[in-house]
């Protein structure tokens, strides 16, 4: 079938001018990636990841829902992408590749489509995405909130010499803020986390 | 010029040809990655306010301002209040830089702080008109309007913020000489649209 599907793109491309030949296949590699732009652009809305998906949209949307990265005094939000995905390009295609589980549970296993359910993967689900944050030094928090601009004036008292004591003993962002988009599963927190290195080094990449 | 189209259209094509469209497909990647790579350089804090000269005295004002240095170290940065998000309008925004070239290398207009202190009301101005125009759509791109919560703000904000609903003000009519150092003269809430020239 290749084989056969090679030869004929030869004749037609042999009918043609060798130069609609080389402008068609502009075209087709602009187009393309236009359209694979346009699409990690759009799996990466709060209306993809949030409304068309029922697991997420059952659960932690709701969930999500006027915490104070949904609803704030300024108006300024982070929804699910700024949190859970890597931003830069390549490791955020890689990741849209963690899509191809969900629907596998989704469609196949079942695993979370109901809130039971859910309830009772909750404390297995927040372990990993702590995990992960712990691993990457919180990168995406940092992706908004650059450390050298905050100003520790306009902080509470609490929180500043917390952010001093922080980074005495090598915290993270979620070793303390964790529990804040989505409701806190028993057991312990990401303080008490053992990381595991290979696990690291994997999600320092990706 | 149209002898290159004809003899690209008189092209024939052999056997090979079909590398030709591979060819195609390649330069047609690269183009369309080096441009986008380009616009979201092009944005970037580093291009937009530290690689021009003239921007200097613009990023100097904005340090230490709420949009720079705040309770949360979340940030905006020059082109997220000071050009379209959308795609194309960003992109046609861009060709705006000719006009700072221009400025830059042949009018020399704006090149020492006298003569940018001389067109600050002028500068201001066009950037206030801009925003009114367009219901302040760069300030709404993050602001949203409808995750505000007001028992967060202060008292005195609230009820501002519910006045300014009835009288038809922008988020700039009040907000303005945030970032930058305000200029003396009418704030934008003197501006005549109309007439945006203020003859």
């Amino acid at each position: 079938m290749p084989k056969r599907l090679i030869a004929r793109a030869r004749k037609i491309v042999a009918s043609k001018s060798a130069g609609l030949v080389l402008l068609a296949g502009f075209a087709a590699g602009f187009i393309g990636l236009s359209l694979f732009g346009t699409s990690m652009i759009y799996t990466g809305t709060e209306q993809f990841c949030a409304q068309n998906c029922h697991e997420m949209a059952n659960n932690n949307t709701r969930e999500y829902k006027d915490t104070i990265h949904d609803k704030n005094r300024t108006g300024v939000r982070a929804t699910c992408a700024d949190c859970h995905v890597p931003h830069a390009p390549v490791p955020l295609y890689i990741a849209k590749f963690g899509a191809l589980n969900d629907l596998w549970s989704h469609h196949v296993t079942h695993a979370v489509d109901t809130p039971e359910k859910f309830d009772a993967q909750r404390g297995h689900m927040a372990e990993r995405i702590w995990t992960y944050m712990k691993g990457n030094d919180s990168r995406e928090c940092r992706h908004c909130h650059n450390e050298a601009k905050m100003d520790p004036e306009k902080q509470s008292d609490i929180a500043k010499a917390r952010h001093i004591k922080a980074k005495k003993e090598k915290l993270t962002c979620v070793d303390c803020h964790y529990g804040i988009a989505h409701k806190v599963p028993d057991g312990p927190g990401p303080q008490e986390l053992e990381v595991d290195k290979a696990f690291i080094s994997r999600s320092a990449i990706f | 010029m149209s002898k290159i189209v004809d003899r690209f259209r008189k092209w024939k094509s052999g056997p090979g040809t079909i590398g030709l469209l591979i060819v195609g497909v390649i330069f047609g990647l690269v183009v369309f990655f080096s441009g986008g790579s380009f616009m979201v350089y092009a944005n970037s804090e580093k291009f937009c306010a530290t690689s021009c000269h003239e921007m200097g005295f613009l990023a100097e004002e904005h340090k230490g301002t709420i949009h720079d240095t705040n309770r949360t170290g979340y940030r905006a940065t020059c082109n997220d209040c000071h050009v379209p998000h959308g795609y194309v309008p960003n992109y046609f925004a861009k060709f705006a830089l000719f006009n700072d070239y221009w400025g830059h290398y042949v009018t020399g207009s704006i090149d020492t702080k006298e003569k940018f202190e001389a067109k600050r009301y002028e500068l201001a101005k066009k950037v206030w008109v801009y925003m009114k125009g367009n219901d302040s759509r760069e300030c709404r791109h993050c602001h949203t309007t409808a995750k505000m919560d007001p028992d967060k703000q202060t008292t005195k904000a609230k009820a501002r913020h519910e006045k300014l609903r009835t009288e038809n003000l922008t988020c700039v009519d009040c907000h303005f000489g945030i970032a930058h150092t305000e200029p003396s003269g009418p704030g934008p809430q003197e501006l005549n649209l109309a007439d945006p020239a203020g003859k």
